[in-house]
């Protein structure tokens, strides 16, 4: 998942960054307004984390322009205000979740999450594709009831394409929001992983869950079950 | 630098001032006009009768020649410069000598106007004309004298009078006239200024009111002003009562602050002191930042409710709720809550904007916390107790599991502090309470009976 952290004050930006990146976030920091609105509008991000108060551009100028701009990733704004003047007028720019500062991490990951898929259609906190079960709150994976016992990697790039289950997912997609911005991209990592996730998904090579679109990339094929859609 | 405006008794007295001297200096114009109009008649009356006189005194001799009279019809006349003059134009005859004019010993051998010939019957009154005695009057009168069996002689006949007399009788009348009417003026100026005194003397009593207000020696205005100060001075009690809320409120919310940051400080220099060391102490220090995290974000929220009453315009209710359910539904996306409303166009929050979307916001979204699929937001204009506004009765419902009546009481006492909230419902509805407060209404909390969950009850400004 790739995420973009607007926020001035170098402290609390470098301690979250480093804590989403080690939840299996790629993270992308600017200290000030002009630099979040050139990465928002340059880099695919699935999610963005704006401060309100930032120098250069307000984190509401921000979400408009970004919004402007036609970028429809949601925004989650981080404001040290609580009143609901400023949560209405955020929400109205096109925020899409607020939190006040000071907040626990957990707080923020779960809010995250639930935005990212919200924002690929599902509604419930569990992905549920036929009989693979991916629980995104917990961070476990089951097929068939039996949990399967995945590394970080390999269960970010199962959650990647079971969000967007059905789509195609180009492999530079799957880099680009897997993987941070400087970090080795040898697309052979990446058939390595998508290997061992068909190995320990589907041992018996009977549900296929990850079809290869020749030349293009990859495409979750079990069919969504959302029980309540 | 912009100039102070004139005070208002400075503006009254100007513009009565203004008015005042239009109307004496008019109407001492008009005496003026009036007087010299009658003086100039009494001596052209005057003149005419000198005329007729010399004319009754005088006689026509044999050889058809007017015979001037041994004396005037007034001894100025005969005197020289006598400040009367005569003179008769037509065949004379002075002292046996025959002339073509006659001239009375008072205007003798001076330039003076009195040689024009007028027709028989013809009258002419003129003044003031230059002369060399100084400005005269002078009233002509052309005459035919019938004599017995001859032909009739035409004379003109001359009579002046020095100005001076006239002048002199005027200035005595413009004299008196102005110690009168420059009487009547400051007269008046001083009614004027007693009035005006009068009259602006309960605004005086206001701003000494104020005065004493600001000194600290009374309370609030007193009550007793004129109809048309009095709402002004009720509407100042009202800022200032507000005020005095508002900084009692800042005041518990400083003392609040500092008391309530006072124990988690308390339990760390403890833990410290207690030679406590690694996990235990990291856990302790955790768990009291997390304490006044809470604390400060409570009196934070507290701070910004401001709660001005006196001078907010009406607002009505379904803008500001729309925007609170339209972000609450961002945000609570995944429960699919439906939020209905039964708002009364009618209804009005008569104060500040953020205010209300401070008491929307959080009711609203505790609603949307604990509903399972409805919310019910219904707003109510009800009778005011204030004349000239209307009150307002909010109601927030959900479907969800409701508080039961003996937690009502607990919830609300809970949330008169920060440091001690109930989960869930605490910060949002410590704020709501506070503003009520502040705003004089009143919060009731209750079973829904329409959806069975918790209903919370806001009246504001109700009769």
């Amino acid at each position: 998942m790739r995420v973009l952290l607007v926020e001035d004050e170098a402290p609390l930006r470098e301690t979250l960054a480093a804590r989403l990146k080690r939840e299996g976030f790629a993270v992308d920091t600017a200290a000030d307004g002009e630099e979040g609105l050139y990465l928002g509008r340059e880099v695919p991000f699935d999610v963005a984390i704006i401060d309100l108060g930032l120098p250069k551009k307000s984190g509401m100028e921000l979400i408009q322009e970004l919004r402007a701009a036609g970028q429809r990733f949601p925004i989650l704004i981080l404001t040290a205000r609580t009143s609901w003047q400023d949560k209405v007028t955020g929400f109205k720019h096109g925020a899409d979740d607020y939190l006040v500062k000071p907040f626990h991490v957990e707080e923020l990951l779960a809010r995250l999450n639930a935005l990212v898929r919200r924002a690929s259609g599902w509604t419930k906190p569990t992905l549920e594709c036929g009989p693979i079960v991916l629980d995104t709150t917990a961070q476990t994976v089951k097929v068939a009831n039996a949990p399967a016992d995945l590394t970080s990697y390999e269960y970010k790039v199962l959650e990647y394409l079971m969000l967007h289950a059905g789509e195609l997912v180009s492999k530079a997609d799957l880099t680009e929001h897997i993987y941070q911005q400087d970090f080795d991209r040898d697309s052979n990592v990446l058939e390595v992983f998508i290997g061992r996730l068909r190995r320990k998904l589907d041992p018996d090579n009977t549900l296929k869950p990850i079809e290869t679109v020749r030349g293009r990339g990859y495409r979750f094929a079990i069919a969504r079950t959302d029980s309540n859609a | 630098m912009a100039r102070r405006p004139l005070s208002l008794q400075t503006r009254s007295l100007f513009a009565a001032g203004i008015a005042l001297a239009a109307f004496l200096g008019l109407t001492g114009f008009a005496l003026d006009r009036a007087i010299y109009e009658t003086l100039r008649s009494a001596l052209r009356d005057r003149l005419e009768s000198y005329v007729y006189g010399y004319l009754a005194a005088s006689e026509v001799a044999r050889s058809r020649r007017w015979l001037p009279p041994e004396i005037g019809p007034d001894k100025r006349f005969d005197r020289p410069d006598g400040g009367l003059y005569a003179s008769v134009i037509g065949p004379v005859e002075i002292d046996g000598v025959k002339a073509e004019q006659w001239r009375s010993p008072s205007a003798l051998g001076a330039a003076m106007p009195l040689d024009a010939k007028l027709k028989p019957g013809e009258v002419k009154f003129a003044g003031p004309l230059d002369a060399a005695v100084g400005n005269i009057y002078l009233f002509s009168l052309g005459v035919r004298w019938e004599v017995p069996n001859r032909e009739p002689i035409d004379l003109t006949i001359h009579v002046a009078e020095n100005a001076s007399s006239l002048d002199g009788q005027l200035d005595v009348f413009r004299r008196t006239l102005l110690v009168y009417l420059g009487g009547l003026g400051a007269l008046l100026l001083l009614l004027l200024l007693a009035m005006l005194r009068w009259s602006l003397r309960p605004l005086r009593s206001v701003s000494a009111d104020l005065t004493r207000v600001e000194r600290g020696e009374r309370e609030r205005l007193s009550s007793n002003y004129p109809h048309e100060l009095s709402r002004l001075a009720a509407n100042i009690n009202q800022f200032i009562d507000s005020e005095r809320l508002h900084l009692a409120r800042y005041r518990n919310t400083l003392a609040d602050l500092a008391h309530s940051l006072k124990t988690p400080l308390a339990v760390m220099r403890n833990e410290l002191d207690s030679g406590e060391s690694g996990e235990q102490l990291r856990w302790t220090v955790l768990d009291q930042v997390g304490r006044m995290d809470q604390i400060v974000a409570y009196q934070l929220s507290r701070a910004a409710a401001s709660g001005h009453t006196t001078f907010a315009a009406p607002i009505p209710l379904e803008p500001p709720a729309e925007e609170i359910v339209a972000s609450l539904e961002k945000v609570y996306a995944e429960r699919k809550i439906l939020c209905e409303f039964d708002i009364d166009p009618k209804a009005r929050f008569y104060g500040e904007h953020g205010d209300l979307l401070e008491l929307l916001g959080n009711l609203l979204e505790n609603a949307f916390k604990w509903a399972q699929r409805r919310v019910l937001l219904t707003a109510r204009a009800r009778p005011g107790r204030d004349k000239r506004r209307g009150g307002l009765e909010l109601m927030i419902e959900d479907d969800g599991p409701g508080i039961d009546a003996d937690k009502v009481e607990y919830l609300l006492q809970r949330g008169v502090r920060g440091d001690e909230r109930v989960q869930g419902h605490g910060l949002g509805l410590a704020i709501v309470q506070d503003l009520v407060k502040a705003y004089r209404g009143s919060l009731e909390v209750s079973r829904s009976s329409a959806l069975g969950g918790a209903a919370f009850t806001l009246r504001f400004g109700m009769a």
